[in-house]
């Protein structure tokens, strides 16, 4: 073949290619358009005839035997379990019985390939299922997959299976960040069953591991189970990890106990910046009294995010603004800075300008306002 | 003897085509596997629970305007509107004189305050502080002129959050693109310092306050050109260079940045006109040469609409700005073209970059008049040119096909008559329209590569591109 034989069967394959791909592009919108039209009306047909099988149950009636892997039906099923109680759940649970909806998806689930039907069977599974396929699942906490771990962890969550707890704690050391957080979302579903096993997780690997007892300590503050304070408190006494410390530091403020405020007020004298930093905001959120004057000097501390979750939290209390309106003449620049941005925050810059075009403005606001305008020399 | 080099040389330069072609390709191949499985990750995902967890990290969207008194408000709007727990908007206007600022401050109900400015990166000088006293956390800095990657160095500067999302003033962002975008930084957090977006032209699109109501293909040759252009980059390239970890550029109007990485390499490099791909190399070798794990990923299902010129005139502007830009980055970073130690960046992409982006219009225009030639003096017959002259056609016509099928999944373009339309244009933007291209990109090679100028776009605003009644 020389060169010009070669160049023809170039240029026809390059053009039969072509050909097809055009074909295709054309025929392949119209099929896909069909496609997406007559899913729809099957998933309505099934509302339908769901909808009056719960309303007035007739088990001769026949629903078809391809409904099991039908994806309008299972949509249809998604659709309407979240509407029906009582005895027309038994009925929805006899219907998707009988028609072998969960063994079909979990056959699906057992392959190892392709991973498409798979990921479609562990959301169904997830969606769907009851408690007798909380094994199944159970074993797919483990998939290589991990959108299938995720959609397993969901599904063993939305049934509340205990044992699964344990299971999904264990697995917070050995997780892609992404399925950590997925994890984290869904022990939030169990509430309080979660924290010990959680807080038994943080004791036995906090030494050893980070990222892990980081996540768990997060998902305690998450949780809100106050009963957890004490063990939080002695975590972030005998952690060295800042990491750690950080998240202790984070869920003792989402919890607001002031009985982490001894502890809190020692890590607001730490060399770390970080932990000084979080500090500021938990003792924000904490919303004692007797946090103020330590919030106050937070704003002259020699780190800007300090002095700014300083202000930040002294500007959720009445008292605290007084102090930050203080700040704004303090000798010193940053903690100036820093008052006047958690000012403008929670609108007194906005309020102390009204107040002074009505003419009942104060001191301070007058004094806001003039530093406001004042030349912007802002270097933290 | 001349008929013999002529000859070759016609033969080289074709050549030399079909491998770019065979390249793109297979790229276009490559992303095709990672946008099947990318579809199936999005469509099972649960990325919703990521908009009421607490563990998403909050994220600052930055806007430099310079004159974009058309479409600011409506982008801020439609930024604004986003799903995502927990963002702030910081535009920065620099030194506009178009009123871009007085528009701001009337739409947003923005008051002056005085907030700390950290110049981790220098800029020039700031002129004042604006927040918003509305339901938008909007905070607008007032800056001297300085060009536009100043104007996002100050932006970034004055970013509370950890991330940054670098975009521009004319676009509007899809509803759920922070949130895809981010789904790949909490994929890795330690790792991940950038996610690029899908960058798509809203041009023939109804878009209504902040909203895309309908996408559409432009009416305009020039903007339906560019929609094409678009889809071969961003769905038939840019996945597979993600893949192979190797992404050499991440688009200006769409770049979720970690705000520390940017500190770490001193931030945009002001008056470079390419100051995305510049950032985006500059990231690639500190990481490598300081052996700092890290990724640069690409997210196509975050999806940013954005106005392309529509005239002859602005894309000219454009192209030639772009390329002078690509020609600074490949003097800038020779010593990564084809070294081992960048890996397949430095191999494979960078080194494709520089033999086919920025190598092509040369030997493109030299094919045009040698081949040509080489026919006139009777070096080559007339069905050698007719054969190059189908192949080079095909071929690129190939490339335009396989991006419009991998649109598919996005439903973008679902009628038959967009798709038609986009056919047609594949067809015929060989014939004009790319000739106009190269010549414009040889021409960049001759002027100045740095200026602190805005590229001169002459906006309509995002609310006016709809198709023309």
């Amino acid at each position: 073949m020389n060169g010009i034989d070669f160049g023809r069967v170039a240029v026809l394959v390059v053009f039969v290619f072509n050909g097809l791909l055009m074909l295709s592009l054309i025929v392949g919108k119209g099929v896909h358009r069909r496609r997406i039209k007559s899913h729809e009306r099957r998933r309505v047909a099934y509302l339908t005839l769901l909808s009056r099988q719960l309303a007035a149950p007739d088990r001769s009636v026949e629903m078809g035997s391809s409904i099991a892997g039908d994806p309008a039906f299972l949509d249809a099923l998604i659709d309407i379990r979240t509407s029906v109680v009582g005895s027309e759940s038994d009925e929805l649970s006899w219907i998707v019985g009988r028609h072998g909806v969960m063994e079909t998806y979990a056959r699906r689930l057992e392959r190892r390939f392709p991973v498409t039907p798979r990921l479609n069977a562990a959301v169904a599974l997830a969606e769907v299922a009851d408690e007798s396929w909380a094994p199944l699942l159970m074993d797919h906490l483990g998939d290589r997959e991990p959108e299938i771990r995720i959609q397993a962890a969901r599904g063993l969550a939305r049934v509340k299976w205990t044992p699964a707890i344990d299971a999904i704690v264990e697995r917070f050391g050995v997780e892609t960040p992404w399925v950590r957080t997925r994890f984290e979302d869904t022990l939030l579903t169990f509430g309080s069953k979660a924290t010990w096993p959680l807080v038994a997780y943080v004791r036995v690997n906090h030494k050893f591991d980070s990222l892990g007892p980081a996540a768990a300590i997060r998902t305690i503050g998450r949780i809100g189970d106050r009963d957890a304070v004490q063990s939080l408190i002695a975590i972030l006494q005998s952690s060295q990890d800042p990491e750690i410390q950080i998240a202790a530091i984070e869920a003792l403020g989402i919890l607001g106990v002031p009985l982490a405020m001894p502890s809190l007020e020692r890590t607001f004298l730490s060399d770390d910046w970080r932990l000084r930093a979080k500090t500021a905001t938990a003792l924000a959120m904490i919303a004692e009294r007797e946090a103020i004057p330590i919030l106050t000097t937070g704003l002259e501390d020699p780190n800007w995010w300090v002095r700014r979750n300083s202000a930040a939290g002294l500007a959720r209390h009445r008292e605290g603004i007084r102090n930050l309106h203080k700040a704004i003449q303090s000798t010193d620049p940053f903690a100036r800075d820093a008052a006047a941005e958690a000012l403008a925050d929670v609108g007194e810059v906005i309020a102390a300008r009204e107040r002074i075009d009505a003419g009942s403005a104060t001191v301070d606001d007058v004094e806001l306002i003039r530093f406001i305008e004042s030349e912007l020399a802002v270097k933290a | 003897m001349i008929l013999e080099a002529f000859r070759w040389i016609g033969y080289a330069t074709i050549l030399y085509f079909v491998v770019m072609q065979l390249y793109l390709f297979a790229l276009a191949v490559y992303s095709g596997f990672v946008l099947r499985r990318n579809y199936h990750m999005r469509r099972f995902g649960r990325i919703n629970e990521m908009l009421s967890s607490q563990t998403s990290p909050p994220i600052s969207i930055v806007i430099p305007a310079y004159n974009e008194v058309a479409g600011i408000v409506d982008s801020v709007r439609s930024m604004s509107i986003v799903s995502y727990p927990r963002f702030e908007i910081v535009v920065c206007n620099d030194g506009s004189i178009d009123g871009t600022l007085e528009t701001l401050i009337e739409a947003f109900n923005l008051t002056q305050v005085r907030i700390p400015y950290r110049p981790d990166i220098e800029t020039a000088p700031i002129r004042a502080i604006y927040r918003g006293r509305g339901a938008v956390d909007i905070t607008v800095i007032d800056k001297e002129n300085g060009g536009r990657a100043d104007a996002l160095n100050a932006a970034i500067n004055a970013a509370r959050y950890p991330y940054v999302l670098c975009t521009d003033a004319d676009v509007v962002l899809d509803g759920k693109a922070l949130v895809r975008g981010m789904q790949r930084v909490v994929e890795d957090r330690e790792r991940t310092i950038c996610v690029g977006g899908n960058i798509r032209p809203i041009n023939g699109s109804n878009v209504g306050l902040g909203h895309l109501i309908t996408p559409g293909v432009p009416r305009g040759m020039i903007a339906r050109m560019q929609v094409l252009e678009y889809l071969r980059t961003f769905l038939a390239t840019r996945p597979a260079w993600s893949a192979l970890s190797a992404l050499p550029l991440v688009s200006g109007a769409f770049g979720i940045w970690k705000r520390s990485a940017i500190f770490d390499v001193g931030g945009y490099q002001p008056g470079h006109l390419g100051e995305d791909l510049d950032l985006t190399m500059r990231m690639h070798r500190y990481h490598i040469d300081n052996a700092i794990p890290y990724r640069i990923v690409y997210e196509p299902s975050a999806v940013l609409w954005t106005e392309v010129p529509d005239t002859v005139r602005v894309l000219r502007r454009q192209r030639i700005r772009w390329h002078r830009g690509l020609i600074t980055a490949i003097r800038d970073f020779r010593s990564m073209t084809f070294n081992p130690r960048y890996g397949t960046l430095g191999m494979v992409t960078w080194a494709a970059f520089f033999l086919f982006e920025f190598l092509a219009p040369f030997l493109e225009a030299i094919g045009w008049v040698v081949v040509p030639t080489a026919y006139f003096l009777g070096a080559l017959d007339t069905e050698t040119l007719i054969l190059m002259i189908l192949l080079a056609l095909g071929a690129g016509l190939m490339n335009s096909l396989v991006a419009l099928w991998l649109d598919e999944p996005y439903g973008f373009f679902n009628r038959p008559i967009d798709t038609s339309r986009l056919i047609v244009i594949a067809l015929i933007e060989n014939f004009g329209l790319r000739q106009m291209t190269v010549y414009w990109r040889v021409r960049a090679a001759f002027g100045a590569r740095k200026t602190h100028a805005w590229g001169n776009m002459e906006r309509r605003g995002v609310a006016n591109l709809g198709i023309e009644a």
